[in-house]
């Protein structure tokens, strides 16, 4: 069996017709993203969790923080990582095994957004300066796939970041000892929120769901931070934009990444 | 002893004993007769069968299904026939038999993503489906839209002698070509009306157990014409 889905012709010429008629196969305006659901503390034995619902495409986050060795060059810096994986169970096409190039892309990227907007304040992760840092493990698991998967991870991550609590170390006999009862918020300094555009035709869609993300010519991802600054951003597809698409796409993700923002921050405080 | 009595049944259930004939989806243990599927059990004459609520479509030769091109060979299409079986198209059913593999190129005929209406040319579970395009009303489909629904509820949208479609057909003006597949292409002049026919349908695949299905379908169709 083939492990690519494949979208049949008369379905992706529906999509096209109907962006011609400014109208979108499930009835959204091009820059409306699908209803997000955030669940916060979904998991409750790790040190924070969200399961984020974007239409039907379905996320779940852990976040699992520990002491950690750090890395040689910034032994001054505590360690942030984030990985995703698809459940065989979220698509017929997903299959058991190593990590496709598609999914090892989407925890990069999703990786990349969240660490360049510096949301979590590595600095302070520190135990003991070059011997121990606090280690945070953000893992991704799709659950059902219904397109834009760079989004739902990224929203979930970032939900789950944002009610993480972490344990406090001390530096005791050349090994971190935990504190018990030291549990603090982690240090977020910002917000951010990526959000995926696909170019099918000339026309610009937000949150492409699966039949769209088929079709798609082209897609972007720009994640910006609280202030409405670009802080990452990622290409892909076989075709390309034109400036001004891309001008429109900086434009677009400033706009509903807003809204997107009060919706985590709204699950934050509904977790507290 | 003659059963004739329709029972709901799960895989395991012993549908009866003595001397009868199995046939789909039970297994002859001893002098049980066990259903292997979710389904409506029928005894008549000699022979037992169970017919399947739940499922994917099982390929029987003669049957018209509706298939997605999913790649190539150089000799061969192969399709997606919403099956644990992958359909398989070869190249001389369409060009032909001067087919040669040098010469002709699949994909100028057919194209990954194009939808075709096949019959299954031969068929023996132990390897894929061969399906065949030259016959009437086969070959690739060029506008309309693809409906999804469940094989074991294509009986039903076909109706007795074919009448719940003819009713959808007629109250629609919409052509409706039904795969055993369970996927069916609509193409309607009017969105209106293809609109109309995509939901009659999709009522059919979720109310297929409903006795009074027929006057429901019915009810929805007039109740549209009036309002538009």
């Amino acid at each position: 069996m083939t492990s690519v889905s494949v979208i049949d012709e008369l379905k992706k010429i529906q999509i096209l017709e109907l962006l011609e008629q400014g109208k979108r196969i499930d009835g959204r305006a091009f820059d409306e993203p699908r209803k997000l659901v955030i669940e916060t503390n979904a998991i409750p034995h790790a040190n924070g969790s969200a399961r984020v619902r974007l239409g039907d495409t379905e996320v779940i986050c852990g976040v699992k923080i520990q002491p950690d060795r750090p890395f040689p060059d910034t032994g001054d810096k505590g360690l942030f990582i984030c990985t995703a994986e698809l459940l065989p169970l979220s698509h017929p096409t997903v299959e058991t095994g190593p990590p496709q190039p598609h999914v090892i892309e989407l925890a990069r990227v999703v990786d990349r957004g969240i660490r360049e907007s510096h949301m979590v304040d590595v600095s302070q992760l520190v135990i003991e300066k070059d011997k121990s840092v606090i280690g945070v493990f953000a893992d991704n698991v799709v659950v059902d796939y219904d397109g834009n998967l760079f989004d739902a991870c990224s929203y979930a991550s970032t939900a789950a970041l944002l009610t993480s609590k972490t344990p406090k170390w001390n530096w005791v006999d050349d090994k971190p000892q935990l504190v018990e009862g030291g549990e603090t918020a982690l240090p977020i300094s910002t917000i951010p929120v990526s959000i995926t555009m696909g170019r099918i035709g000339n026309h610009i869609i937000v949150d492409p769901n699966g039949d769209e993300w088929d079709s798609m010519d082209a897609r972007i991802t720009i994640t910006t931070d609280s202030d409405g600054n670009i802080c990452a951003l990622q290409k892909g597809g076989s075709d390309g934009f034109t400036q001004d698409q891309i001008n429109q796409c900086g434009e677009i993700s400033v706009r509903a990444g807003a809204k997107i923002r009060e919706i985590l921050k709204e699950a934050q405080k509904g977790s507290q | 002893m003659m059963d004739n009595k329709r029972k709901y049944v799960i895989p395991g259930d012993v549908i009866t004993t003595g001397p009868f004939r199995p046939e789909q989806n039970v297994i002859l243990e001893g002098d049980k007769i066990i259903s292997t599927t979710i389904g409506i059990s029928e005894i008549y004459d000699d022979v037992v069968k169970v017919i399947t609520l739940t499922g994917k479509y099982i390929p029987k030769i003669d049957d018209l299904v509706i298939g997605k091109i999913n790649s190539h060979t150089s000799l061969s299409w192969e399709l997606d026939i919403n099956s644990c079986y992958v359909g398989f198209l070869p190249a001389q059913d369409v060009f032909g038999r001067d087919f040669s593999a040098h010469a002709d190129e699949l994909s100028s005929k057919l194209k990954t993503g194009d939808l075709v209406a096949t019959r299954i040319a031969n068929f023996d579970r132990t390897r894929d489906p061969l399906v065949t395009i030259s016959d009437r009303d086969l070959g690739k489909i060029d506008s309309g839209v693809l409906v999804k629904i469940s094989p074991s509820k294509v009986p039903r949208l076909i109706g007795k002698k074919g009448s719940m479609i003819q009713m959808i057909e007629m109250a629609t003006d919409a052509a409706v070509t039904i795969g055993q597949n369970g996927w069916v292409v609509i193409s309607c002049e009017s969105p209106e009306g293809l609109l109309k026919a995509k939901k009659a349908i999709e009522m059919v695949n979720e109310k297929a157990h409903v006795a009074n299905l027929t006057d429901q379908i019915k009810e929805m169709l007039q109740i549209k014409d009036n309002e538009s």
